[in-house]
């Protein structure tokens, strides 16, 4: 079923060279409110593409603008170089939406809800292919409420499949799944990926797009605050390091100070020495000579490193999930 | 396209057991309640008195009948309005007096006055019958000591006899088909509001009215098989009487189904939950059922509320239904009833399009 990336779409060089979405101080106000306050930002072709942040912040407001679901108060959506507000049926033919908790036709099948979804685009497609994809061959002849969460939302991925887009849009796919659940979601995603496509999703899991994402932006209040890769943004705190020590005898905290991009020293539980490091590649070989040339032994040591939630809390000074 | 999506449709509204029992099981549990336990109303014996004559004899002759109990006289209608009354069974006979009943009075012979009967009334002719040749008989006595100078004679009618379960039944059908539409529709697009299943299609290419137009569709044969149904129900298993071509039914239930399906999508799209639209659909529909005339005719009903009642769709609808079923009248001899409802599907329609939303 895979073609080689590139002929799958058909872009022009031109085409591939430009971003697949470029939004442009989108402003959506309901009232007084403004969702989304003048956000600007650009997906690469072929990224997964996180928008991370709390319940509220937009996100969800934000994605259906670019959908062109919902019109803009004010800016500019362009997706596969169509404006969205303009042409939304145009857009609508290239690229794949799954809403936030949406559910399909009750009393149909599988196979029958997505050969209509197929219809929708005037497209025969194969359903059982499709229900492959996304692990759910053995619930062709089940209806949408005989399925699990994780099917669910598993089913309703393969559902913006229908028209092989080359852009798909997941609004918040994991929220309310365990974490096996939300594992094989993963898997799903990043086989997307694989397959050349581009994947804009929104979460409020800092580990999800960490995990998936090449890009993620943070929003905050209808704002973007960040954009990076997932990496350089938790490198952007000042002290995205915490070396956890256990020795057999007690060290002098004022000596552990010194060493080198070490901030800060505390004691914790049973015995445990916390240092903040700005940087572990250069804190963790002094450490370890240091601790050498006085003889001690390590007992236990570990490095952790600071993760999106943080980046978040240090951003907005406050906490990702309430 | 659109095809596929009817067949869909229709998949979808026949799988759905739940609502299907009560499209059917409302109305068919009204038949047989109706149908076994026959409330046939007591009619007075109600009759129309013909005069041709209008001359003293004839005047004393109805102040004679006036002064009888038994009978109900209407001295308002022509001869040929009086014969169509009677054979649509409005009233259960008539009297017709000639013309020179008084010169006929005083040369010789005779006058025959005519009675006109329901063949179908046997018992309760030849009661009525007596009650008219002893009438006859006391004024022969009175005015010429006992000459037969009046005479009568019984002309028998074949009459469309509507008893009340036949009047019922069309009401039935009105009623069970109203109700389905309404509530089913408002509970559909408030469902797929709620689930979001309206704005999932709108982030496909498909046109919305192309999704509505095959729901519609899909609502509209439902709507039939109801009535077919019903009807069968009714005349198979309880024996009522339909006169007129049964066909005028459907495409009289199709024109108001449509207002019915627009009200339902005005409701589900104001309701903010499934409960809440069901239970605006039965806001609309209930008022309906008992006003406009499922179980009585609305020229019962006081004079204000008739005014109101009159333009609601279910009334023109049962008006119309009951004219085809049981008068034997085609269609076009409604216009206005007709016009009533193409007026309801416009305005209904103008309104279910204005009041839509998506989320």
């Amino acid at each position: 079923m895979a073609k080689p990336v590139g002929d799958r779409w058909a872009q022009t060089s031109l085409e591939a060279a430009q971003p697949i979405i470029l939004v442009e101080a989108l402003t959506k106000r309901f009232g007084a409110l403004a969702a989304v306050d003048g956000v600007s930002f650009e997906v690469r072709r072929g990224e997964v593409f996180g928008i991370l942040g709390p319940n509220g912040a937009g996100k969800t407001t934000a994605l259906e603008c670019i959908e062109g679901l919902q019109r803009p108060t004010s800016g500019r959506t362009l997706v596969l170089g169509i404006d969205t507000a303009k042409e939304p049926e145009r857009a609508k033919e290239r690229i794949g939406v799954q809403l936030q908790a949406s559910s399909y036709f009750e009393h149909l099948t599988l196979v029958e809800i997505l050969e209509l979804f197929g219809r929708m685009y005037l497209r025969r497609i194969a359903p059982k292919e499709l229900l492959a994809k996304v692990g759910l061959s053995d619930k062709a002849r089940s209806t949408v409420t005989k399925l699990s969460g994780g099917q669910k939302q598993r089913f309703s991925i393969a559902a913006t499949l229908v028209n092989d887009p080359e852009l798909v849009f997941l609004d918040e796919p994991t929220t309310g799944l365990d974490p096996q659940a939300r594992r094989n979601l993963w898997e799903l995603i990043t086989a997307l990926h694989r397959e050349g496509r581009t994947v804009v999703l929104t979460t409020h899991y800092m580990e999800e797009a960490q995990e998936l994402c090449q890009r993620v932006a943070i929003m905050d209040r209808g704002r973007i605050v960040a954009l990076d890769t997932p990496t350089r943004l938790i490198h952007r705190l000042p002290v995205p390091y915490l070396v956890r020590l256990l020795t057999s005898t007690p060290l002098p905290p004022d000596q552990l100070e010194r060493l080198e991009a070490v901030r800060s020293v505390q004691a914790g539980n049973d015995g445990y020495c916390l240092l903040a490091s700005s940087d572990a590649s250069k804190t963790l070989p002094a450490l370890l000579m240091w601790l050498n040339g006085r003889g001690a032994t390590v007992e236990h040591l570990e490095v952790i490193t600071a993760t999106l939630e943080d980046v978040f809390l240090a951003l907005t000074g406050k906490q990702l999930r309430d | 396209m659109l095809w596929l999506l009817f067949l869909a449709n229709l998949k979808m509204v026949f799988r759905n057991r739940q609502a299907l029992l009560w499209a059917l099981f409302f109305p068919l549990v009204f038949v047989v309640v109706f149908g076994v336990f026959r409330f046939d109303r007591p009619t007075p014996v109600n009759m129309a008195v013909v005069d041709h004559a209008g001359d003293e004899v004839s005047q004393q002759l109805l102040q004679g009948l006036q002064t009888i109990e038994s009978l109900k006289l209407d001295t308002k209608r022509s001869e040929e309005e009086a014969r169509r009354a009677l054979a649509d069974g409005d009233i259960g006979y008539v009297l017709v007096i000639p013309a020179g009943l008084a010169q006929g009075v005083g040369g010789a012979g005779a006058v025959t006055l005519t009675l006109l009967v329901d063949e179908a009334q046997g018992p309760q002719n030849q009661m009525v019958r007596s009650i008219v040749e002893r009438f006859i008989d006391s004024m022969n006595l009175a005015v010429q000591g006992g000459q037969r100078l009046l005479g009568m004679e019984m002309q028998g009618v074949n009459a469309r006899r509507v008893g009340y379960f036949d009047f019922l039944l069309p009401g039935f059908i009105g009623m069970g088909v109203m109700n389905y539409a309404i509530i089913g529709m408002a509970t559909v697009i408030a469902l797929y509001r709620q689930q979001k299943i309206l704005k999932r299609i709108r982030a496909t290419p498909l046109r919305v009215t192309t999704f509505f137009s095959a729901q519609v569709l899909a609502y509209l044969v439902l709507s039939l098989v109801q009535a077919a149904i019903i009807l069968m129900a009714g005349l198979f298993l309880f024996d009522a009487k339909v006169y007129g071509n049964i066909l005028w039914l459907f495409p009289l239930v199709i024109l108001a189904n449509l207002t019915f399906l627009n009200l339902g999508f005005i409701a589900g799209s104001i309701a903010r939950s499934v409960e809440a639209a069901s239970g605006l659909g039965n806001v609309v529909a209930i008022p309906m059922m008992f006003f406009s005339g499922v179980f009585f005719p609305t020229d019962t009903l006081p004079t204000a509320l008739r005014v109101v009642v009159q333009y609601l769709p279910l009334t023109p609808l049962l008006d119309a239904l009951r004219g085809v079923m049981l008068e034997a009248r085609p269609l076009w001899e409604f216009p206005v009833a007709l016009g009533l409802l193409g007026a309801w599907v416009v305005v209904s329609g103008v309104l279910a399009v204005r009041i839509f939303r998506f989320d």
